[in-house]
């Protein structure tokens, strides 16, 4: 093969190749792709909108859904588009379109003005990150209604839902601080919202209330979804000698494999799926289920009653929205005991997570003997309980 | 600063830092014969996909190992027909790979995303695991760390001890004075960016099959890039690669483990650091370092190559 | 340029000149768009089917126009950062990293001084976006007059930094207060927001964008500086021999290409997102890069290509929600286009 052509040469290879596209190759080559588009057109099956809906009268609705990551990740993402598919599933007439890794910027209002032109009337812009932006497209779209979870800004056409995890954070704490051994318990964070700092102090107290010697270390990764983030991040906290760890990331997996791996306990978040990835290490965690939420707020968008519905709605225990996840194989009886009975306990209103006294890991009484900490603390609260390390970024 | 800080410091250094270095050496090849590969990080997303993928249809991870070398191989002999063969702009050939790489593993991962798999496990060394500090990180490891070191200093080895290696660095000094004295430059090139591919689907092997144990679109997250950066600060050189690998595990290290006992320290100035060395490096010796960028890189980073 | 036999005929009316550069043309999306059918054939969806939902999508109504100028107008910016150095040999990777440092630069008016009025405060971020990402460039392009770093090298390193110096900012001190630790800035004040056509997501920005072009136009062809920018394009040395300052057109040049992606970076920081976020660029960077090389740098062609790779990227969501394909798959589309060209233009460079 020649390196260094004379120009000469250079120019006939480069007419050369314009040749084989001179008319008649040209033409011929079209002919040919002609079949293989025709083959594809016709062998080839059709979108994958969802099968056709049942043959009743009822008029068909269209609801569109955003998800930040991977429908599939057993986590944050998968919770919402199982809860999709439960719709589907319960009211037929129903069409979902789904969006997923779509990033956490002004980019998700080009996608959600795509759902409202192709018929879309209820949105669910499925990440914390979305509000903004999604709240800018709902002010120009009145008549459409916005679902975001775990906002904090509501406006007419755009109500805000979650369900109070900590409760069951707490419980689950309690399991974690009789099931360690070294008293260090782990947490990795996406980001430090309100929400977050809820579930980690709910299972710090929680962890405290058993063992008294128990401490919490906490790493915030600075991203809902990094696998090796959090891979690194469960490895830095095992190395500091943790034994249990949980987290609130979008995916549990990479964490709760890691830490299977590394031969500690994972308590996991989000979805109730994720033992298998820790057939040994796997204590329990927290699913949520938001397939028969959605639904009512199709059904009550029908009958035009959404709009007096809870701007805020933070669904509790006694709700259909969280729950705990099956006991893995390494949890003791007692402690099985201990928890369900806490969990009964929440559900019949006869203890509260942030009962008081709780100081802060400053030291500052934050809610003084006999009181009880406001619900409301889930969308607010900036500070760390006693025991936890680690203030994050 | 206790003595299981440091030993979490280095046992996650040398873990996030393994994939790195992989694709660092591998490139290291590539550019040694005269060829940039800004699109690293599109081999190391397809070897991404394709290691898991095989791991979690086949359940046996060696195998996914292998078939990411191989795809990453396979892969970057698309480069290789682009800028070799065709003499397409290396540059622009680098960055279409990479974009076409992440269209491609996106479509080809979606339907395993949250497959569990059976990773890499670790492997103890008896004995030597024990070893205070350095026990468990350096010794307790899955086995693509511990041929990483290896198998460096054997891409160095085969670069400066053998003939081939002669050839092929011959090829990315001149390759027209290569190819009056008879060498085959095309050939050695193809040869240089397989190895390469080899390396850098390994790297992205290690990351999904064994460090994450999972695939994401997109995971590598812009590891290519700084690949392609430790190679300058390497020097062009394997071993120095190491010391790039070792600085750029040890910020993302030590960033967690401040932050796990509870300092505050900036991840984001940390992450800085690698790359403004690597800028001042250049800017202090740059006229020394340009005579150890190999010469055949010069018209691409003059821009006419 | 002599003409063989063969090629002297003909075809519709128009020069075998004129055919070839047409064939030239239209052949490499041709050859994406039969490739990209069949591996939608492979995993079972209708090409013709994605074809028409994306173009019914881009082309069937005015906010999917609107929707690929979005996105058309930072390539463009991005690409005349890549061009203007190139126009003497310079390579400017670095789109990415000016972008984002325009960006900071131009937050600085709106978050320490949300009062100010539109008439001051939207020149004065300009300015200072042009600041920014001039510095940004022009220090790389220093360095590589200097012949101490090469500019792909510093170009792209500055890439990294930028991106961590930018998320550095909205994680700490201009962290927004009310995002609750949610890494952005606060919204920008209305006077801080460019301008919008219509009610779609198009602004002002495009005027800028295509006036920058239509300017690049003009220098390039029609003034002396241009002529000498083609001169040291051509060969450096013989430019230098007759005596055209070359260190002052790198470094200048740089500074302008960097600045004019710095603007970018305001005019999306600005109207499309209205406050400062991290990675608020989809490769935009990289993209104009692509761009910037496959127009050979030319202006016009400039505007063409960003419009083609604009549509192409526009149709990702639309394949995600009607195809149930990864977004991402519309980068193969591009891929393919890039690919012909790269292996046709490579075969018929001139010698070195």
């Amino acid at each position: 093969m020649f390196l260094k052509v004379p120009a000469e040469n250079s120019r006939r290879k480069g007419l050369a190749v314009l040749k084989q596209f001179s008319g008649k190759s040209f033409v011929l080559l079209c002919t040919a792709l002609l079949p293989l588009l025709a083959f594809a057109a016709c062998g080839a099956s059709g979108t994958s909108t969802p099968p056709a809906a049942a043959a009743d009268a009822h008029a068909s609705f269209t609801m569109g859904i955003i998800h930040v990551g991977s429908k599939t990740d057993a986590g944050y993402n998968q919770a919402h588009a199982e809860a999709a598919e439960l719709v589907q599933k319960n009211l037929p007439y129903v069409k979902v379109l789904e969006a997923e890794n779509i990033p956490e910027n002004a980019d998700v209002s080009r996608v959600i003005e795509n759902m409202i032109s192709q018929g879309a009337k209820f949105i669910v812009p499925a990440s914390f990150g979305y509000l903004d932006p999604a709240m800018q497209v709902a002010a120009m779209h009145p008549d459409i209604m916005f679902d975001h979870p775990a906002g904090f800004k509501q406006a007419d056409n755009f109500h805000t839902y979650w369900a109070a995890s900590d409760q069951h954070s707490y419980a689950l704490g309690m399991a974690a601080g009789k099931m360690t051994k070294t008293n260090k318990l782990g947490f990795i964070g996406g980001f430090s919202i309100p929400n977050v700092i809820d579930s980690i102090n709910a299972f710090t107290l929680g962890a405290r209330s058993v063992n008294p010697k128990a401490e919490m270390h906490v790493i915030f990764d600075n991203t809902w979804s990094d696998p090796a983030k959090e891979a690194a991040s469960t490895n830095a906290l095992v190395d500091q000698g943790v034994d249990v760890v949980t987290m609130i990331v979008d995916s549990p997996i990479t964490v709760v494999q890691t830490a299977e791996q590394r031969g500690i306990y994972s308590v996991g978040f989000h979805s109730t799926g994720v033992q298998k990835y820790a057939p040994k290490g796997w204590i329990s965690g927290i699913g949520f289920t938001w397939g028969n939420f959605f639904a009512r707020e199709i059904q009550s968008i029908e009958k035009g009653t959404w709009k007096s519905n809870p701007k805020n709605l933070l669904g509790d225990l006694n709700s259909d929205m969280v729950t705990l996840a099956p006991w893995g194989s390494a949890v003791p009886d007692d402690v099985k005991t201990l928890v369900e009975a806490k969990v009964a306990d929440f559900k019949a209103g006869k203890a509260q997570v942030f009962t008081g006294p709780v100081k802060d890991n400053k030291g500052n009484m934050k809610i003084p003997a006999g009181k009880v900490g406001d619900a409301s603390l889930v969308n607010t609260i900036d500070w760390y309980v006693e025991g936890v390390i680690g203030q994050g970024s | 600063m206790n003595i299981a800080f440091i030993a979490g410091v280095l046992s996650n250094a040398v873990l996030s830092g393994t994939f790195i270095l992989y694709a660092t050496v591998g490139e290291v090849i590539g550019e040694r014969a005269g060829i940039v590969n800004l699109g690293l990080e599109g081999v190391m997303l397809v070897g991404a996909v394709m290691g898991f993928v095989v791991t979690a249809q086949t359940g046996n991870p060696y195998l996914g190992v292998l078939a990411a070398a191989l795809a990453g191989a396979a892969f970057n002999m698309i480069f290789a027909y682009l800028v070799v063969t065709r003499r397409g702009n290396q540059l622009a050939s680098g960055l279409t790979l990479m974009f076409f790489a992440q269209g491609v593993t996106a479509i080809i991962g979606k339907a395993f995303v949250g497959k569990p798999i059976t990773g890499l496990t670790d492997l103890r060394i008896p004995g030597l695991a024990e070893l205070p500090v350095v026990g468990h990180a350096l010794f307790q490891k899955d086995l693509l760390v511990y041929l990483v070191i290896p198998i460096t200093v054997a891409a160095w080895f085969l670069l400066y001890r053998t003939s081939w290696g002669l050839r092929m660095r011959a090829v990315g000094e001149d390759k027209t004075v290569a190819f009056a004295a008879g060498l085959k430059p095309h050939r050695l090139q193809y040869q240089a960016l397989f190895i390469a591919g080899l390396l850098g689907g390994i790297g992205g092997g290690h990351l999904s099959i064994a460090y994450t144990k999972t695939w994401q679109e997109g995971m590598t997250a812009g590891a290519g890039f700084i690949a392609v950066g430790l190679v300058i600060f390497a020097a062009w050189s394997p071993v120095r690669a190491i010391l790039g690998a070792v600085v750029f595990g040890g910020a993302v290290a030590l960033q967690l483990q401040l932050q796990a006992r509870g300092a505050n320290v900036s991840p984001f100035l940390l992450d800085m650091i690698p790359y403004l060395l690597v800028l001042v490096v250049l800017m202090l010796f740059g006229r020394v370092k340009g005579r150890v960028v190999p010469a055949g890189l010069k018209d691409v980073f003059e821009g006419t190559g | 340029m002599a003409e063989t036999g063969a090629l002297a005929k003909p075809f519709y009316g128009l020069s075998s000149r004129q055919r070839d550069v047409l064939l030239q043309a239209v052949t490499p999306p041709l050859i994406a768009l039969a490739g990209f059918a069949a591996l939608l054939a492979a995993y079972g969806k209708n090409p013709l089917a994605a074809y028409w939902d994306v173009l019914h999508g881009t082309f069937g109504s005015v906010r999917g126009l609107t929707e690929v100028f979005v996105i058309m107008i930072p390539l463009m910016f991005c690409a005349l950062a890549v061009a203007i150095p190139a126009r003497i040999g310079m390579v400017n990777v670095g789109g990415e990293g000016q972008l984002y440092i325009g960006a900071i630069f131009a937050a600085y008016a709106p978050l320490t001084w949300p009062d100010l009025p539109t008439a001051v405060m939207l020149p004065l971020m300009m300015c200072a976006a042009f600041i920014g990402g001039g510095l940004w460039a022009g220090l790389c392009g220093y360095l590589r007059a200097k012949s101490l770093v090469s500019e792909v090298l510093s170009t792209l390193l500055m890439n990294s930094v930028a991106g961590f110096l930018l998320q550095y900012l909205v994680f700490g001190v201009w962290h927004d207060p009310k995002s609750s630790n949610f890494p952005q800035s606060k919204p920008y004040p209305a006077a801080a927001v460019l301008p919008h056509l219509g009610t779609g997501r198009l602004h002002v920005g495009l005027f800028f964008a295509l006036g920058t072009i239509a300017l690049f136009w003009f220098v390039l062809y029609k003034t002396r500086w241009g002529y000498e920018m083609r001169a040291i394009g051509g060969n450096q040395e013989a430019a230098r021999r007759s005596g055209i300052p070359i260190v002052r057109y790198i470094v200048l040049l740089f500074v302008i290409g960097g600045g004019i992606a710095g603007i970018g970076g305001m005019a999306e920081t600005s109207a499309i997102q209205g406050r400062l976020r991290p990675g608020f660029s989809s490769s935009y960077g990289y993209i104009g890069f692509l761009v910037s090389w496959m127009s050979g740098h030319n202006p016009l062609l400039i505007v063409v290509i960003s419009f083609l790779l604009a549509v192409i990227t526009s149709g990702r969501d639309v394949l995600q929600i009607t195809q149930d394909l990864p977004g991402a798959a519309v980068n193969i589309l591009m891929a393919l286009i890039l690919f012909v060209v790269l292996a046709r233009r490579g075969t018929q460079a001139e010698t070195r």
